[in-house]
């Protein structure tokens, strides 16, 4: 997200100002967290075993999501960081067509230009919207873009193999974002995005120079901060997946896995408020499968990617709050659709 | 300041990472196919670190743009709860030993014990017959579960010799001489490991410690275990046994 860093504060801010916990409210909350977990690990017998041994298996199972997803936010991060400094945006809209089809297609597949997750997707499209990019367009990007991307395509492929599952996550994910885009289409710009309010505040951070391995230096800073912006919701989500699989028996998800309709709700429901980055979102859908059918572990697997708890937080730095509603109840219907679908009469 | 300590934590956390593939203990959180990829991730979080000291160096070179640099200071501006955050992993990593997941994760996920249980999606790879060891005595507890998912008939195993290595469980469905000899099964992290088990008749089952692992030889006999039908373990020996550095199975 930090590869337009210029509206890092103005989208940080729109975050914290939106949401009913202040930041400062957040930290705190946060750092009594994080000191109670510390000294948990610090003295280990003043919890009672049968507790010790929940929080030892917390702890691996944390640390197990982690390992695992750091190495694809970390190939994320540099990928981002080599567009903003190697990419020449301004030529891209030259690319764009202009009739609604073609254009919110063409949106719905320009992840593959831009591999972004979605962490990175929402900064990149507002910075793309301010350079005249269509909105239809914008809006099928930043709902396919955390899927249709080189990154998610294998580590989907690692986590699944050839199946249902990826064949099905990316043909529905460019499908619903190619219909809420073409939806868009249609509705006039400024009643769509909030106005550009960072007109004037034009200035490039990085540039250190222009020599070749002072660029390369820069794409890595961009990179950097990139990463550490990133990698906090990453360890949060990593940290409430361990929790729900320490303290959650499998058996109370597979009550929910029983129903052709509830289980995807269930699972949508934990995709939204897991916020598990894309790129590795397959890998814990992984523990799912001896639960779930195919038709559920896909609306994991393509809701989560478009829409979660920080992504829609995000949201609202670029669409005024009815868009951002709306952003959020269309791809839930489609998918459940789909979904369901996939459930009653295909049998996966 | 913050730069600095963005610094150190992406490189602590390279080091980190490079620390756990050395002495082994990765393989208690993620599959060993993983390991040249976090190798490469430890080298590229050491590498983002110390761009970052270039960058930092080079801006105390330029003086001269103070304005702009303290904006720059401010653009990027974590919070320190936010740092705190990114030092959890590390730290918690080496406040809490290692250990592979046992018994307690056990209780809160499905347990296969074979027969018609299958097993994971990603089990049975195709071929999978060519896969199976033929010594009996090597066989671990995944490729028996494979052996008596194939076959309908437990009894058919009767009599063979089973050596296998694995944990102690115990819960309410267990007699006093039975417990189950376990593993977990792991396809990329422990995320998604799934445990899976032989049941073993011992009558010095009280003896051993939940949790503890332990070295079971024995011979396979047709029993009902909780109104089903399976192959148990009839032990002849158990002998308490280390930790093994591979504690999950791959499938």
């Amino acid at each position: 997200m930090a590869q337009i860093d210029k509206q890092q504060p103005a989208i940080a801010e729109e975050e914290n100002g939106k949401t009913a916990v202040s930041p400062r409210t957040f930290g705190r909350i946060l750092g009594i967290l994080i000191i109670l977990l510390l000294l948990i690990g610090l003295f280990p017998n003043l919890i009672p075993s049968g507790l010790n041994e929940k929080f030892q298996t917390f702890v691996t199972i944390f640390l197990g999501i982690f390992i695992e997803a750091v190495p694809f936010l970390l190939a994320g991060s540099l990928v981002s960081g080599l567009i903003e400094v190697f990419v020449d945006k301004a030529s891209l809209a030259r690319y764009v067509p202009r009739r609604a089809i073609p254009a919110a297609f063409v949106g719905a597949l320009l992840g593959f230009a831009f591999p972004v997750c979605e962490c990175g997707v929402v900064p990149v499209t507002r910075r793309l919207y301010q350079k005249g990019l269509p909105v239809s367009v914008g809006i099928a990007f930043l709902l396919s873009a955390p899927v249709i991307n080189p990154v998610v395509l294998v580590s989907t492929y690692v986590a699944f193999g050839w199946g249902p599952v990826l064949i099905g996550r990316f043909v529905f994910s460019i499908l619903i974002a190619f219909i809420v885009g073409l939806i868009f289409q249609f509705a006039p710009p400024e009643e769509i995005l909030l106005p550009v309010v960072d007109a004037g505040h034009e200035h490039e951070h990085y540039e250190a120079g222009n020599g070749r391995i002072q660029r390369l230096w820069q794409a890595m800073n961009i990179a950097g901060d990139d990463f550490i912006d990133m990698v906090r919701y990453l360890i949060i989500g990593s940290m409430l997946a361990a929790t729900m699989q320490t303290f959650v028996p499998q058996s109370t998800l597979i009550s929910f896995g029983g129903g052709p309709v509830t289980s995807v709700i269930a699972l949508m429901v934990l995709a939204f408020v897991l916020s598990i980055c894309s790129t590795v979102d397959a890998f814990l859908a992984l523990s799912f499968v001896n639960s779930f059918t195919t038709g559920s572990i896909l609306s994991f697997l393509v809701f989560g990617p478009m829409v979660d708890i920080k992504s829609a937080l995000m949201f609202m730095g670029v669409f005024r709050r009815r868009v951002v509603l709306y952003l959020i109840l269309l791809p839930l219907t489609l998918t459940m659709l789909i979904t369901v679908f996939i459930n009653l009469n295909l049998g996966w | 300041m913050k730069q600095t300590v963005k610094v150190i934590l992406l490189i602590a956390l390279g080091l980190f990472l490079l620390s756990h593939l050395l002495n082994g203990t990765l393989s208690f959180y993620i599959h060993p196919r993983f390991n040249v990829l976090t190798l490469l991730t430890a080298v590229g979080l050491t590498a983002l670190g110390v761009g970052y000291a270039v960058q930092q160096r080079r801006q105390a070179a330029h003086v001269h743009d103070d304005d702009h640099e303290h904006e720059h200071e401010h653009s990027h501006d974590v919070s320190w709860a936010g740092l705190l955050l990114l030092a959890l992993p590390v730290v918690l990593g080496l406040l809490v030993e290692p250990r592979p997941l046992g018994a307690s994760a056990l209780q809160n996920r499905e347990i296969n014990i074979g027969n018609d249980v299958s097993l994971t999606s990603a089990s049975a790879p195709e071929g999978s017959e060519l896969n199976v060891i033929a010594n009996a005595g090597e066989r671990n507890i995944l490729d028996w579960l494979y052996l008596f998912q194939r076959s309908s008939d437990p009894a058919s195993f009767d009599g063979e010799e089973a050596h296998v290595i694995g944990f102690v469980y115990r819960d309410g469905r267990f007699t006093d001489t039975q417990f189950m000899v376990s593993r977990f099964t792991v396809s990329c992290c422990v995320a998604d490991a799934a445990p899976i088990g032989l049941i073993v008749e011992w009558p010095d089952t009280a003896v051993l410690t939940p949790d503890s692992w332990v070295d079971v030889s024995g011979t396979l006999q047709a029993r009902t275990f909780n109104g089903v039908t399976m192959s148990v373990l009839i032990a002849d020996s158990v002998t308490p046994t280390e930790t093994p550095s591979q504690p999950y199975l791959y499938q």
